[in-house]
């Protein structure tokens, strides 16, 4: 009688167990989308054998945990290789706008606006008595003036936009540390009693990859399946059950967002921006504060020079009416560079006859200064080189930057794909596979209810003995 | 190797972003006709691109310089060689009149009439005007350069256009050099360069130079010594004839020489009329010498343009091969994407359709 008990006994546990693998072939096609999910299955052993006599009878099986197919290292290589993608895409992005400023292939640009200002004086020289060739050097001299004011604001523009990202940035960032904390608490909580807490996990995996996008971060895992976040060198975003946050705030000087981090216990926060180096943060903030405040330097430069060579040559010069030359442009005093404040002399947009052509007073068709200011185009006072060709170098410079990054980011965006491919070949649902695992298990369900079956026929056999 | 569902629609859509992005940049392309719309394109193309746009806008301009410069001169030209028949004539007069053989002082005076007729025609060509610029004024060319006694109130600047990157070229002749005949000699009224100032620097040494030019100028004129005139004519007074500089000069004041040949012919004074015939000479070869010299400066002109020209055209070429689109190109590049499409999305169809579970019943 006992064996068929036993073989009732296994024939339930082994349709409980059919059922446990079939609900987790269910669980994994449900999350076969899930981002990051990792497929699971029934880990099944041979439950305790029983003794008898010589005998050792087997007694079917059970499920010993569910476990998530997946590979660490994988995972961790994918977090990383996400980072750097994050930091590409960041710089490609940035970079485009960058580089729309300086871009002269269909627009008229600064490069132009050179050009035409030394021809506007070029048919000054012309004809200098006439008041048609000097409202022209007037027009092209203030549409230049205006052509710096903006390279300059839209370069600032391109900083404030990643202002307005950084704030963004952040407060995901936040938001992803205090998930990760919670997940941490779950995590810690299940694995306390020897099952591996897997949906958490895979969600905590993707929680660390979307953290690496924005910002470069370091993660250590403790004994209890804990985990420890930081960032920027040594500031912690998680650790164990708490989360610390990072606070943006505008900068007194720099005028730009900055990033603070106020560890617990000490009172005043500091400014990590400059310690972030990864990520879409870490690519953004980069250009920020290093590209951007160079190429304004540069523009702000150029037009400081270009100002003051017309304003030395005008100087000297003698207008219509044969007074000495006022200065050409002027720069109105502020804490913002040249390229943003050069403007054309009251005087002489008020009055184009005070535009000085002459090198001497009282000598209408003289147009020595303009020849000279005409000659300014050649004159290779920058460094050795014109004004014109610095301005194209600093385009130059910013076309290879944006080419690069796009490059870069089309580079990683392959490797990235690469490795995201190895973590599906492993951790990712087939439905085919899954299909067969159905099957398999439902013909094992079928088989032990027909061994029930069979257990329950030989009962009813051994009960009609008494009536045979 | 494992193949999950996942990678396969990963795969696709990768794949077919990639061909449509393709074939978006072509049609991109064909339809502006642009190879580089950014910097980053191509970045040494988009910058000599850049740079060829400069030199050509710079030449264009340049060509018109040139126009307006040799439309200066060309007209200065037409002036001039009324000036030089002018002296012809007068030339054959004085000849005529200079010995007692066919003339006398009665067709001394008719002739008289004519050569002051020609004098008002002189001083008429002298204050030419081309729109509103007096063409023989040196730089000033708002005010009449001569008066009716042939005084000069002009200057004797050349007015320079910047005719190529780094040429200049005068495109006057100040009547003080034509007509007066100063500083085509070495009579101390040259200039030390003719260089014109580049820069600022060269600007302020030039205009100290001009000063001190000036100056001595004024000197030389104080200095000068006074030759012997013709006797005067009661109707024209003192000031009707200047003084000659004679410092080894070789210039002549053709207004002067003409003004005194008629002051010498109706004084009947042979002498001076025989004189007469040799200062025309020599202002004829002034003004030939001055036409020389704005013959030379057109052809200087026509070979700077001719250069400027090719200039643009090769300008045009070079950033057209760095920019512009190849058409072929584009078209067979945008037949290999488009098949490329067809394959991905024929083939996505069968990656992505069967799984084990559309075989069970």
């Amino acid at each position: 009688m006992g064996k068929i008990h036993s073989m009732m006994d296994i024939g339930k546990r082994t349709m409980q167990n059919s059922q446990t693998a079939l609900q987790t072939v269910a669980h994994n096609i449900a999350n076969k989308t899930t981002e990051g999910y990792s497929r699971q299955r029934v880990d099944q052993v041979t439950a305790p054998p029983v003794s008898e006599g010589r005998l050792q009878l087997g007694m079917g099986a059970r499920a010993a945990q569910v476990s998530r197919i997946n590979n660490p290292f994988l995972d961790k290589q994918l977090q990383n290789e996400t980072g750097i993608m994050g930091y590409h895409e960041a710089q490609a992005e940035t970079m485009g706008r960058v580089e729309q400023v300086f871009n002269e292939q269909m627009n008229k640009g600064l490069n132009q606006y050179m050009t035409d200002f030394y021809n506007s004086f070029r048919e000054l020289s012309n004809n200098p008595e006439s008041n048609t060739t000097r409202v022209m050097v007037r027009e092209a001299a203030s549409a230049l003036a205006n052509d710096f004011h903006r390279v300059d604001s839209q370069l600032e523009k391109v900083q404030k936009g990643i202002d307005m990202d950084v704030t963004q940035h952040v407060d995901e960032i936040n938001k992803m540390s205090r998930e990760i904390a919670s997940l941490n608490e779950k995590i810690a909580s299940v694995e306390i009693q020897g099952n591996p807490a897997n949906d958490s996990r895979d969600r905590r995996d993707v929680l660390l990859k979307h953290l690496h996008e924005k910002v470069d971060i370091r993660v250590a895992e403790g004994d209890s399946g804990m985990l420890t976040v930081s960032t920027a060198g040594n500031a912690l975003l998680v650790s164990g059950l708490d989360s610390m946050e990072l606070k943006t705030q505008l900068h007194p000087e720099t005028k730009r967002t900055e990033i603070y981090y106020s560890p617990a216990g000490l009172a005043k926060p500091f400014d990590i921006t400059d310690r972030i180096k990864g990520g879409k943060l870490g690519g953004s903030l980069e250009i920020r504060d290093k590209l951007v405040p160079d190429l304004r330097e540069q523009v702000d430069h150029l037009a400081e020079t270009f100002a003051n060579e017309v304003n030395a040559a005008h100087l000297r010069g003698y207008d219509r009416s044969g007074r000495q030359g006022n200065a050409f442009f002027e720069f109105s005093e502020g804490e913002f560079g040249s390229a943003s404040n050069i403007k054309l002399a009251d005087s002489v947009a008020n009055d184009v006859t005070r535009i000085a052509a002459a090198a001497k007073p009282g000598a209408p068709g003289d147009n020595t200064v303009a020849n000279v200011i005409s000659m300014l185009q050649f004159k290779e006072n920058m460094d050795g080189s014109t004004m014109d060709n610095f301005y194209t170098a600093q385009v130059g410079r910013v076309g290879v930057a944006a080419n690069r990054a796009v490059k870069s980011k089309e580079a990683q965006a392959s490797i990235l794909e690469q490795v995201n491919t190895l973590r599906e070949s492993t951790s990712g649902v087939s439905l085919d596979e899954e299909a067969t695992k159905m099957i398999e298990f439902q013909k094992a369900f079928d088989a032990s209810a027909r061994l029930i079956r069979t257990a329950d026929e030989m009962f009813d056999t051994v009960l009609s003995l008494k009536h045979m | 190797m494992r193949v999950t569902d996942k990678m396969g629609f990963n795969q696709v859509i990768g794949n077919l972003q990639k061909n449509r992005g393709d074939m978006a940049d072509l049609q991109n392309q064909a339809a502006i006709q642009k190879r580089v719309t950014k910097p980053s394109d191509d970045p040494v193309g988009a910058t000599r691109v850049l740079g060829y746009r400069t030199e050509e806008r710079a030449s264009d301009q340049f060509i018109k310089n040139t126009a307006i410069a040799r439309n200066f001169l060309d007209f200065t030209d037409v002036s001039l060689n009324e000036v030089s028949e002018v002296l012809m004539r007068m030339k054959e007069l004085a000849v005529g009149q200079a010995n007692d053989a066919g003339a006398s002082s009665d067709t001394r005076r008719t002739v008289a009439e004519e050569v002051g007729q020609t004098y008002q025609q002189m001083l008429q060509i002298a204050n030419r005007k081309l729109g509103d610029r007096y063409i023989f004024g040196g730089m000033q060319t708002t005010q009449q350069p001569f008066d009716h006694e042939g005084n000069y109130s002009g200057d004797d600047g050349d007015i320079k256009l910047h005719v190529n990157k780094d040429a200049f070229l005068a495109m006057n002749l100040p009547g003080v050099k034509v007509f007066l005949g100063q500083g085509v000699g070495n009579d101390g009224f040259i200039r030390e360069t003719e260089e014109v100032p580049r820069n600022t620097e060269q600007l302020e040494k030039f205009q100290m130079d001009e000063n001190q030019r000036a100056h001595q100028n004024q000197e030389n004129q104080q200095h000068q010594v006074r030759v012997r005139g013709p006797a005067n004519d009661s109707h024209r007074g003192e000031q009707a004839f200047k003084s000659e500089i004679k410092a080894d000069t070789s210039g002549v004041n053709i207004l002067d020489t003409v003004k005194k040949f008629e002051i010498a012919l109706r004084v009947n004074d042979k002498t001076e009329i025989q004189e007469a015939i040799d200062d025309f000479d020599r202002a004829i070869s002034q003004v030939i010498n001055a036409r020389a010299q704005v013959g030379a400066r057109i052809q200087v002109l026509n070979h700077s343009e001719n250069s400027l020209r090719q200039n643009i055209v090769d300008n045009k070429t070079t950033a057209s091969q760095v920019e512009d689109v190849d058409l072929f190109q584009v078209a067979s590049d945008m037949n290999k994407a488009d098949s490329a499409l067809k394959a991905s999305l024929e083939t996505s169809g069968k990656i992505i359709t069967p799984s084990l579970l559309d075989f069970l019943k």
